[in-house]
């Protein structure tokens, strides 16, 4: 894909295959039989449509990056990097709206909203705390439940009850839908994802959780604040889990389908751990401070395994054309360019009223 | 009408609720096989299953989150805490999830949290508490306490039927103390609307929960020692609170003690002294009084928590002053 100087980390910009990188992705793919069995199920316009999401991801992220250098909003929370881990798992989801399935997603996890159907100028509405998304400019964390979309609130933890609870009310209705949601290694050590977690097992609840293990909570490096394995999590709640790479779109989703299966079967709930890295900063402010937490080899060890890059090049080994490829990647960005620029163009007659203030304190 | 005991009228709603709306379940801590704490809800899963009357792990937080979860796709939740007090436990899925989901995002969050709450029973520091003062101060949150057997019924209908969050303080010292004629079947009281617990003229106590019953006690004395007159306003909702209800008063008798059982500093009678204050000045003939238990935790001897709770000669005192001034 189109690699962006003023956006992307120097290691995606001048990114190369590392032929070792395209082996280490189908090493992955091979190793794990139940895994490999849904990849192959998958055709070629489910493969571009997980090619499509990673780009949209991607994309998505360079048009905030633009906007908070132009000065348009003073900041942006991103998953440079990470994208795999989001759409890997939300495209494994029934996406049906209102009456599909639920997802939970940290302000890292936007592309599970673009995925559920949030309408793109709706998500860069948010930004611009215009009145015509859901949160109307009453908050930047965005969420529909028309579109299956629980907006999380910043104490990140909490959505992990929450979705326990969704999936409770899947299950007392006896609707096979399946609550999913993402906590990062930090959050993982907040109570509230614990009690959710054990009390989801114990009531053997549809919901598939992920720890986004993106080896950096906000400052502090994950080996600092964590000495425990997050794959071990799982057997202690009592659950089924697993590790997937989190930079393998394909290894992502298939772990995520069958732990979809499973729940929406009665099978119960799945933690799995996708072991990724942040590429950039904690949000956009503090990429210096964020290049500073690790040495520069760890940057581009990460860098070589960009998800979009070798995941473009795995589909291009299997026989579909770059044009092909290309051609997808230029209608996403020209989606995502015609909706900011409308969301951009609406701002000023978008803008909430003070006297609506008070306005849905109660429901 | 039946007579029953507060706890009795809680247990006719909560009945009555599963009964009319399969959306409407229970969940919580030992509220199954074992009943409850206060045995309130024993029996019940007997009638409604394991599902509907629903035991949950020792997790507050997720307790509520659950119900939070649960709500957002149509069920209408109502979470026990065992005792009131543990809701500190889950106070950020309270205040931060619930409280401003519709406002935030549109999404409505009908549930209720209901759980004993209050003194007078030796509970100690941890299982006596009054947390109303802790949850008045957010938007998006309804506080109810009822004082009598029938609004427990009635108030604790509305609650669950309302959509937004509920906090449901039940006094547990009332639990099994009082009883009153309570209506069978479809009783609703209507969320925010105060009471006038006993009608008067020359003074007026604004206060709600188990002090409504102290407030009428005093009321009464005076009334045969001193020939005066004392009106008792329960509140029964302590967010919103039923200011016209409370202003009223203030315009017939223009004086005013507000009290409560909560702890003085900090606590909701502070607010609606403030609002008294400044809404109905000129109707005033002395200062706002407010009157509250110690600024300590609950103390566990008996002699301490007589000491540290609003008592009867402590209330009778300070209305005969404000009468004289």
């Amino acid at each position: 894909m189109k690699r962006y100087k003023a956006y992307d980390p120097p290691e995606y910009v001048s990114w190369e295959l590392d032929p070792e990188e395209l082996e280490r992705f189908d090493a992955t793919l091979a190793a794990d039989p139940a895994r490999k069995a849904v990849i192959d199920a998958l055709d070629n316009d489910a493969l571009l449509g997980l090619y499509t999401a990673l780009v949209r991801a991607r994309l998505h992220d360079v048009h905030l990056k633009r906007w908070v250098k132009n000065g348009v909003i003073t900041k942006a929370w991103l998953a440079t990097g990470e994208e795999a881990v989001t759409v890997g798992s939300t495209l494994a989801l029934d996406r049906r709206g209102p009456d599909g399935d639920v997802v939970g997603p940290m302000i890292r996890n936007a592309s599970a909203c673009l995925e559920m159907g949030i309408p793109l100028e709706q998500m860069f509405g948010a930004y611009l705390a215009v009145d015509t998304t859901p949160c109307r400019g009453r908050d930047i964390h965005i969420g529909d439940l028309a579109h299956g979309v629980i907006a999380p609130v910043s104490h990140v933890g909490s959505l992990m009850p929450v979705m326990v609870g969704c999936a409770l009310g899947f299950k007392m209705k006896r609707e096979p839908r399946v609550a999913m949601t993402w906590v990062g290694d930090g959050a993982s050590k907040n109570g509230e994802f614990h009690e959710g977690a054990n009390f989801a097992a114990a009531l053997g609840l549809p919901v598939v959780t992920f720890i986004q293990n993106n080896q950096v909570a906000l400052g502090t490096p994950t080996s600092q604040h964590n000495k425990g394995a997050f794959p071990a999590f799982a057997d202690a709640y009592g659950m089924p889990g697993a590790v997937v790479d989190g930079n393998n779109v394909l290894d992502v989703y298939a772990a995520s389908k069958l732990a979809v299966d499973r729940a929406r079967a009665g099978d119960g709930p799945t933690l799995l751990v996708a072991e990724t890295f942040r590429m950039g900063g904690h949000a956009t402010h503090d990429e210096r401070e964020a290049r500073e937490l690790f040495a520069p080899d760890v940057f581009a060890a990460w860098g070589k395994r960009d998800p979009v890059g070798v995941f473009e090049a795995w589909l291009m080994e299997r026989g579909v054309p770059s044009s092909t490829l290309s051609t997808l990647e230029g209608e996403v960005d020209a989606a995502l360019e015609a909706a900011a620029a409308t969301a951009l163009s609406g701002r000023a007659s978008a803008q909430p009223d003070p006297g609506d203030l008070l306005e849905g304190i109660y429901a | 009408m039946t007579e029953r005991t507060y706890i009795e009228a809680i247990r006719d709603a909560l009945d009555y609720e599963m009964r009319r709306d399969d959306r409407v379940f229970l969940l919580g801590e030992d509220i199954g096989a074992y009943g409850g704490a206060f045995k309130l809800t024993a029996g019940m899963q007997d009638e409604f299953g394991t599902e509907r009357v629903l035991d949950t792990p020792l997790s507050e937080a997720a307790i509520v989150g659950a119900a939070i979860g649960a709500a957002y796709m149509g069920m209408r939740p109502v979470a026990e805490m065992q005792f009131i007090d543990f809701i500190t436990c889950c106070f950020q899925m309270i205040t931060n999830f619930a409280a401003k989901s519709h406002w935030r995002w549109g999404a409505a969050v009908p549930i209720v949290i209901r759980g004993p709450a209050g003194g007078g029973v030796g509970g100690g520091p941890f299982h006596s508490q009054n947390v109303e003062a802790y949850f008045h101060h957010t938007p998006g949150l309804k506080i109810v306490m009822p004082a009598t057997a029938a609004d427990a019924k009635g108030l604790l209908i509305a609650a669950i039927r309302d959509p937004n969050p509920v906090l449901f303080l039940e006094h547990k010292f009332l639990y099994r103390h009082i009883k009153g004629e309570v209506p069978d079947g479809e009783h609703v009281v209507e969320l925010g609307t105060a009471a006038v617990a006993r009608e008067g003229t020359d003074l007026s106590v604004v206060t709600y929960g188990a002090m409504v019953h102290r407030a009428c006690a005093v009321a009464q004395q005076l009334r045969d020692a001193d020939g005066v007159s004392v009106e008792v306003i329960d509140l029964r909702t302590l967010k919103p609170v039923d200011y016209d209800t409370v202003y009223a008063s203030v315009r017939k008798t223009n004086k005013v003690i507000v009290l409560h059982e909560d702890q003085l500093t900090g606590g909701i009678g502070g607010e609606i002294a403030a609002r008294i204050g400044e809404d109905v000045f000129e109707w005033l003939d002395g200062p706002v009084v407010r009157m509250g238990a110690a600024d300590t935790p609950v103390p566990y001897a008996h002699p301490l928590e007589h000491a540290f709770q609003p008592n009867e000669d402590r209330l009778r005192e300070a209305c005969r002053k404000l009468l004289a001034y």
